[in-house]
């Protein structure tokens, strides 16, 4: 494994994770909208 | 419609995420992606690959999240409703025909496989496919390619369907219920159910497999070349004399094009479930991000640093020239054998994690036609779910008669699963950005969003993924197409194929020819002459 090898490993696994990993938590703590009752629009 | 009683909708918006992650993150992704990075200079394939995903894979997508929503709101939730929305006219309903042919012919064969992780993960549970360690590793790799064929029933036509009930039966019959079953209970009770458990058990199952192949070390020291470090290194080392290749760039985008799913007629439909303001801009990223982690952060490490441990680098080389299939199925049973202890339990676990990568993409291709016999017959679920059920029976009994080299499968997998693809992507990013209008659309995507999509996207969406997409596509047609064309015609069971897909085409087009007329008699502005007006059927 060269220096090349890890830096690229390093820099494409941190944009997966950190990207995956800000995606959820922006999801899961922004408020979702009131679920609309069944048979609404129907 | 009005045969509805009730408006189907995600239960939750993590849902439709995780049921379109789900549909995206397939055995490509742990099988495809590791070959192509390696063949085409490993750590530097990367550039080119994050380079196609910003410019190309994130923007169709955002624009695919948008149309299907906006669809949705205005009463249609398949691609030929929805395209004639955005397209305003006939043109482009009859063109959104592809996004409903590709995953119902893609299911076709696409089950198939699905059948066989299922049949080795039961093989893995009760013991292994037979192959002896105490044997060469040449002979170990003869064995487990004999168990392929005799299971996959490459030798032969017919032979799956004449030699009595055989494993490859037994699974195929039980993957096709299971599809079939969480299709029948619908959208919420149903794929979303289904996908909020097996997203987080994968994503386990492929943490099990990581964690053991990166501890693996060097288990042989007499050849202390094959390593863990040496095969992190066989994937990861950047040659980037290969950037300066064509051929590698075109790699990358195709890899990241058909990962994403983006133009397979599935996201289109999913998000045209999502409410008005529903976030489609950080859903689709949210989406995206969790198949690169399942592509990147574990297909990237597991499946070639396990190869060169235990077949070295020449060994490796040799299995990613096999392709994909040849990779999954044959070699990584080798590479298990050489585990000891393990090797059932690993086996069991990584076909297991196969399964789940299939089955959350299978029961996405079943989706919109359903959606679209529904709303174009107005038909009830119960008797849509029917029709296209008939329909995948029949398409499925002939892969699994047509078995012989894999020409049935493999002449859907490149006319639907590959062709058809560009043109839906093509169709889908031109309409959306040059007759819906990217300034509309770029207000549409923005509607309770969360999070700003920077400017410059407008003009990417515009003019960059189209000509990106064009150039991809010419690139792909001069290399493929003219063998594929002699290949389409060549043998019984490429004909068939050839023959089923326009048979599948010609029935969604009269189905279209018939959902017009009936959309128009309820009042759906289906081509779009009010944009404000949304409609309440």
């Amino acid at each position: 494994m060269t220096i090349g090898g890890w830096v690229t490993m390093f820099l494409s696994l941190s944009v997966v994770w950190g990207g995956t990993f800000w995606c959820y938590k922006k999801v899961l703590t922004t408020p979702q909208e009131e679920k609309v009752p069944s048979g609404y629009g129907a | 419609m009005a045969t509805e009683h009730h408006k189907e909708e995600w239960g939750s918006k993590l849902g439709v995420i995780l049921a379109v992650a789900g549909s995206a993150v397939g055995l490509g992704n742990f099988l495809r992606f590791p070959g192509q990075a390696a063949a085409n200079g490993g750590g530097a394939f990367l550039i080119p690959y994050f380079t196609a995903l910003v410019l190309l894979g994130i923007p169709i997508g955002w624009s695919e999240w948008a149309m299907g929503r906006y669809g949705g709101q205005k009463g249609l939730h398949s691609a030929p409703g929805i395209m004639g929305i955005i397209g305003k006219g006939r043109i482009a309903r009859y063109l959104g025909v592809i996004g409903v042919l590709i995953p119902l012919g893609v299911s076709f064969y696409y089950v198939f496989i699905e059948a066989w992780t299922f049949g080795y993960f039961l093989k893995y549970l009760t013991g292994g496919i037979g192959i002896d360690n105490a044997a060469s590793i040449a002979d170990q790799g003869a064995t487990a390619a004999a168990y392929y064929q005799d299971f996959t029933g490459t030798r032969e036509d017919g032979v799956l369907l004449t030699s009595g009930l055989n494993l490859t039966l037994i699974s195929w019959i039980t993957v096709f219920v299971i599809n079939v079953f969480f299709v029948f209970r619908g959208l919420s009770k149903g794929i979303e159910k289904f996908v909020s458990f097996a997203m987080p058990v994968m994503a386990v199952a492929a943490l099990i497999v990581l964690i053991r192949v990166l501890t693996l070390g060097t288990p042989d020291p007499a050849v202390p070349e094959q390593s863990v470090l040496n095969g992190l290194g066989y994937m990861w080392n950047p040659n980037y004399s290969k950037l300066a290749d064509f051929q590698t760039w075109m790699a990358a985008a195709g890899q990241i094009f058909f990962s994403l799913s983006v133009g397979f007629g599935v996201i289109i439909n999913y998000s045209s479930y999502m409410k008005k303001r529903d976030d489609v801009v950080l859903s689709g990223l949210a989406a995206a991000s969790t198949n690169e982690l399942f592509e990147v952060g574990f297909g990237g490490m597991i499946t070639l640093t396990a190869a060169v441990v235990f077949l070295g680098l020449s060994g490796t080389t040799a299995a990613v020239a096999t392709g994909s299939f040849g990779l999954g199925f044959t070699t990584l049973p080798v590479v298990f054998a050489q585990m000891g202890i393990w090797e059932n339990f690993i086996g069991a676990v990584w076909f297991f994690m196969l399964f789940l990568a299939a089955i959350t993409s299978s029961l996405s291709m079943y989706q919109p036609a359903v959606a679209f016999i529904k709303e174009g017959m107005g038909w009830s679920h119960t008797k849509s779910t029917g029709a296209v059920v008939a329909m995948a029976v029949i398409g499925t009994s002939l892969t699994l008669w047509f078995t012989k080299d894999g020409a049935f499968w493999s002449t859907l997998d490149f006319w639907v699963g590959t062709l058809l693809i560009f043109v839906m992507a093509a169709v889908q990013i031109i309409f959306f950005s040059w007759v819906f209008g990217i300034e509309r659309g770029w207000k549409e995507m923005h509607a309770g969003a969360s999070i700003r999509i920077p400017p410059v996207f407008k003009i990417v969406m515009k003019y960059i993924a189209p000509a990106y997409l064009i150039i991809i596509f010419i690139g792909f047609c001069v290399q493929n197409l003219r063998p594929s064309l002699a290949a389409a015609w060549s043998t019984t069971g490429s004909r068939m194929a050839m023959l089923m897909i326009v048979a599948t085409a010609l029935v969604l087009i009269a189905v279209v020819a018939v959902g017009e007329r009936r959309w128009r008699a309820a009042g759906i502005d289906l081509d779009d002459q009010f944009p404000d007006k949304e409609n309440q059927l």
